[in-house]
Parts: C-alpha cells; sequence; structure tokens
C-alpha cells in the first residue's frame, strides 16, 4: 500500500472527512519550516519551553498591537487568519529577517482558504515598523511551492528524532536558544 | 530575574489584591514581592488559604514547605500550562531500557563525584592537606561504568561521598567535625547544616524541572517513589557541592554560623531561625552568583544553571542528544 499524498491527508483532514492518520499543519508549522526544520519539529511536538522567554513575548505584542485598523480574527480549522475590510488577509512579518517564512505562512493561508473555503484573495504582509506594505497572490509557482512545503514538513514531523541544532542569525532569539544550545 | 522568597516567621500569608502579604503572628504585615518568582520558601508556622494557592498557581510561582524532618516538607507546585506527553513517554522509556537507565545513572554518579573533588581540589589548594580524599574520589570515578547495575553505582556514589565527608574535619574548623553523617534527625551541627543545604537544592531543582513539563516522579539513578519528586534527587546530587556545601564552608569558617545557631530539640540538632535565615541569605546569594557559559556565550546564574541540566536532560530524551551531566568548568 503507498502512503497518502500529505497534501491529500491535510485536505481530508481539513474537510473532516475521516482519514486513517489525520495531518494538520499550522500557519505557526509552515513559518518554521522555512526558519529552521528543528523548531518545526519541536513545534509539533508541543515542547513548551520557556514560555516567558522575552523575545517572544514581544512577538506576540507587536503582532497583536501594531494594527488598530479594522480586521477580523477568523478561525478556520488548522489556521486562525486576520481579514482586513476588503477581504484581503494580513499577516504581520515579526523583521525583515524573516520575509520569506511569513510570505510562506501568508501563502499557505491563501491556499488553504482556496481548497477549503472556495475563497480566493489576496494577502499582504505588513511590517509595523518598516511601515511598509507588500501583497502576496496566491500564483500556480506559490501553490507548488505551499504543497512542497507540505510534504517537506510532514517528513520532518514524522521524524523520530529532531534534526540537528545549526547555527542560524536568529538563534539568539529564538525560544529554543537555550534549549538547543545548552 | 527569577527569585526565591523566603518567610522565616510565624504567621500568615495571604492574598491581598494582585499581590500578597505576610501577617506575622505580631500583627505585623509586610508585602511580598513576589511577581516573577520563582518561588515562595516558608520556614515558619504558616496559615494560608485556597485563594492563596490559586493565586500562586495563576503567577506560576511554587510554595516550597520547610518543616521539621530533614528540613524539606513538601510543595506546592504551578500547574505551568498544559504537560507534554510525548516527555512523559520518552522519560518512561529510557527508565524502562536497563541500558539507558544505567546511562543516565552513571552520568548523574560521574557528575557529582567531579563536583565534590571540584571541593577538594580547591580546599586542597588553601592549605589543607586533602590528597587520600581526593584519590579515593578519583579511585571511585574511575570505576563508574555505563554497564553497571543501578546498586553498584549507588554504591560508588556512596564509597565517594564518604571520602569527601572526609574533608570536612579538614575544611572547619574543630568544633564542626563531622563524625557519621547521619540523617533523620540530623545529631549535629554540621548534619543539621548539610540537610538544610541539600533541601534548599533539591526544592530549586523541583523548581527547575517543573519549567520544562519534565515529570519530576521519574528518575533514573534514585528510584522513582523514593521521594515524590525522585528526578529532583537525581538532579540536586550534581549541584549539592557547588551550592550547598560552599555556602556551609564560607559560612561556617567565617564564624558567620556559630554553635548559637543551632538548638537541639527531641533529640535533633536544628537550625535556629537566625541560622536558617543567615544560610538562606547566603544560598540565595549564590544562586545569583553567574559564570560564563562556554556553549550559550553569555553569563548565567547558578540558579539558571539548574535550569539548563533539566534543558540538557530533557533534550537527551527527546532529541537523543548525548548527555554531559553538569561537571563545574570553573
Ligand atoms: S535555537 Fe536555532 S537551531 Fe534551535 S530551534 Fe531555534 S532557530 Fe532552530
Amino acid at each position: 500500500m503507498t502512503e497518502t499524498d500529505p497534501v491529500t491527508r491535510l485536505l481530508e483532514t481539513a474537510r473532516g472527512n475521516p482519514v486513517d492518520n489525520p495531518f494538520r499543519v499550522t500557519g505557526v508549522m509552515m513559518q518554521y519550516y522555512h526558519v529552521c526544520k528543528r523548531e518545526l519539529w519541536f513545534e509539533s511536538r508541543n515542547l513548551e519551553i520557556d514560555r516567558e522567554n522575552p523575545t517572544v513575548v514581544r512577538g506576540t505584542r507587536i503582532d497583536n498591537t501594531a494594527y488598530d485598523e479594522n480586521r477580523r480574527n477568523l478561525h478556520l480549522g488548522m489556521i486562525s487568519i486576520d481579514l482586513l475590510e476588503d477581504g484581503r488577509v494580513i499577516e504581520v512579518k515579526p523583521s525583515s529577517a524573516l520575509t520569506k517564512p511569513a510570505k510562506m505562512q501568508l501563502s499557505y493561508y491563501l491556499w488553504y482558504l482556496e481548497q477549503i473555503a472556495e475563497v480566493t484573495t489576496d494577502g499582504v504582509l505588513a511590517h509595523p515598523k518598516e511601515r511598509n506594505r507588500e501583497s502576496v497572490e496566491l500564483t500556480d509557482e506559490r501553490k507548488m511551492k505551499v504543497e512542497d512545503a507540505i510534504r517537506g514538513i510532514y517528513d520532518v514531523v514524522s521524524k523520530e528524532m529532531p534534526p540537528p541544532a545549526v547555527e542560524k542569525p536568529f538563534c539568539d532569539s529564538c525560544a529554543y536558544h537555550d534549549f538547543c544550545w545548552c | 530575574m527569577d527569585r526565591n522568597y523566603h518567610v522565616f516567621s510565624d504567621g500568615r500569608i495571604e492574598r491581598k489584591d494582585d499581590t500578597i502579604r505576610l501577617v506575622t503572628d505580631g500583627d505585623e504585615k509586610k508585602h511580598l514581592p513576589i511577581e516573577n518568582a520563582e518561588a515562595l520558601f516558608v520556614h515558619g508556622q504558616i496559615d494560608f488559604n485556597t485563594r492563596l494557592i490559586s493565586f500562586l498557581n495563576d503567577q506560576g510561582v511554587a510554595l516550597h514547605v520547610f518543616g521539621w524532618e530533614d528540613y524539606y516538607a513538601g510543595s506546592i507546585m504551578p500547574e505551568r500550562g498544559q504537560t507534554s506527553g510525548q516527555t512523559v513517554v520518552s522519560q518512561v522509556q529510557a527508565y524502562d531500557d536497563t541500558e539507558h537507565r544505567r546511562e543516565l545513572a552513571a552520568s548523574i554518579v560521574s557528575g557529582s563525584i567531579h563536583n565534590m573533588r571540584s571541593n577538594a581540589v580547591y580546599y586542597d589548594s588553601r592549605d589543607r592537606d586533602l590528597e587520600a580524599e581526593i584519590s579515593a574520589l578519583e579511585q571511585a570515578a574511575s570505576r563508574i561504568d555505563d554497564g553497571l547495575p543501578i546498586n553498584e553505582l549507588m554504591g560508588i556514589e556512596a564509597t565517594a561521598r564518604k571520602a569527601y565527608y572526609r574533608t570536612f574535619n579538614e575544611i572547619l574548623p574543630e568544633e564542626f567535625r563531622l563524625s557519621n553523617r547521619e540523617y533523620n534527625p540530623p545529631p549535629n551541627e554540621i548534619n543539621s547544616l548539610i540537610s538544610f543545604g541539600n533541601s534548599l537544592v533539591y526544592a530549586n531543582c523541583v523548581s527547575a524541572i517543573r519549567a520544562t513539563a519534565l515529570d519530576p516522579a521519574i528518575s533514573y539513578l534514585h528510584e522513582p517513589g523514593e521521594r515524590r519528586y525522585s528526578l529532583s534527587l537525581d538532579l540536586a546530587d550534581l549541584f549539592k557541592p557547588i551550592l550547598a556545601d560552599r555556602v556551609l564552608f564560607r559560612l561556617v569558617n567565617r564564624g558567620q554560623i556559630t554553635r548559637d545557631d543551632f538548638e537541639t530539640e527531641l533529640g535533633s540538632c536544628l537550625l535556629t531561625e537566625h541560622g536558617r535565615e543567615t544560610y538562606s541569605k547566603a544560598f540565595e546569594e549564590t544562586l545569583e552568583r553567574t559564570v560564563d557559559h562556554p556553549n550559550l556565550n553569555r553569563k548565567v546564574s547558578y540558579q539558571y544553571l539548574l535550569r539548563l541540566e533539566a534543558y540538557k536532560l530533557k533534550k537527551h530524551l527527546l532529541a537523543g542528544e548525548r548527555y554531559e551531566p553538569f561537571k563545574r568548568w570553573w
């Protein structure tokens, strides 16, 4: 018997259809996949390290207070997104170093909306400190990237052990820093 | 900074709005700044109610009760979010796998002997002749092997500890000699100080373990169930020489703790309130001391070393990366 494609499995899970081995991907997981696969593995295992870590707290605060414009938060199965009044999805990117991960997270939301809610819309990537915004469209190429990433995520989280720690510029601000390097 | 607060007087501790306060038997009221505290240590006769417990729980602050028998009486631990099933499963798997358990137990014994030895070496360099004890410690260390059964590892640890306690007689002034290390009740001053210090180390390890979602009841060197938080016994062994014993040597040698700081009751020799205060203060200062951490590239407090030890163990269990026990490196 061949393994079901993780993308199919995710969609079946999201649609609430019975599936042997449910598979979920949250926005944060999509982001971590592009930031650090080790962090993704930790996140998938609910490792619960240091929730009081100041960096983590700061990240959350920017996210919640940076924009007081009208936006609605919507929970849709595996994802929780912020919608602007015109229906576009907005994602706040925490720092310019993390543009790609934030863009992939946003693309995943757009993909998910299209697949599950049958809503096609665009995204806005916003950086509160730099006061700029970038529009993100779900092109065919982006769709493919999202689906490849879903398969990649599946590979990482289904491993028994996490990938080894490899030093990256953002390790210093990662909640798992001391855990990885002690 | 995660701090501990110690309460020595008798009275009651209560929630007062969004803080807590101590009302002593003499009706003195004192505010306890426990925001961001790690734990509250209660040494006197204290009344409290469930409101206080819920508040401490919300704040993530542990309450450690210090009483009579060997000082540590128990803890009320905050719930601290969800526990991690995966972590507990891997803890149990490592315990169940004889080879794996022995490996971890051997690491702990080796770290603990290393740290005893580092105290002996330090005082040897300060005009005590501790060569015989140092070589006994080294000999014990050389017998450690990953494949040894737990009781043999325990035996090696006990032999080492015996040699180590002989150094106390050289390090301390005559009136504080330790003839025998005895427990329950501590029959003389030095035994009582050792017990008090060890129980503080133990309680701090309980807090450190709690911060990691490890189950404090599943241990490797000590038998689970030996105490409710037997994993704390494992970790505490590594840190007792660095924390408890150094504080003890310092306070006694400088005459900051004297025989007047003890009282004998019902055949036990126990620290007086003043003695406990003096010791706890020096102990807390030691926890706040910092040292350069070679891998983290920054200074970390001794207290944080306890947390890191729990991380290391957890990382080993979940990520399969090698567990290197804490060995004093400075
Ligand atoms: S500290 Fe670095 S290697 Fe470890 S999880 Fe965080 S980003 Fe990844």
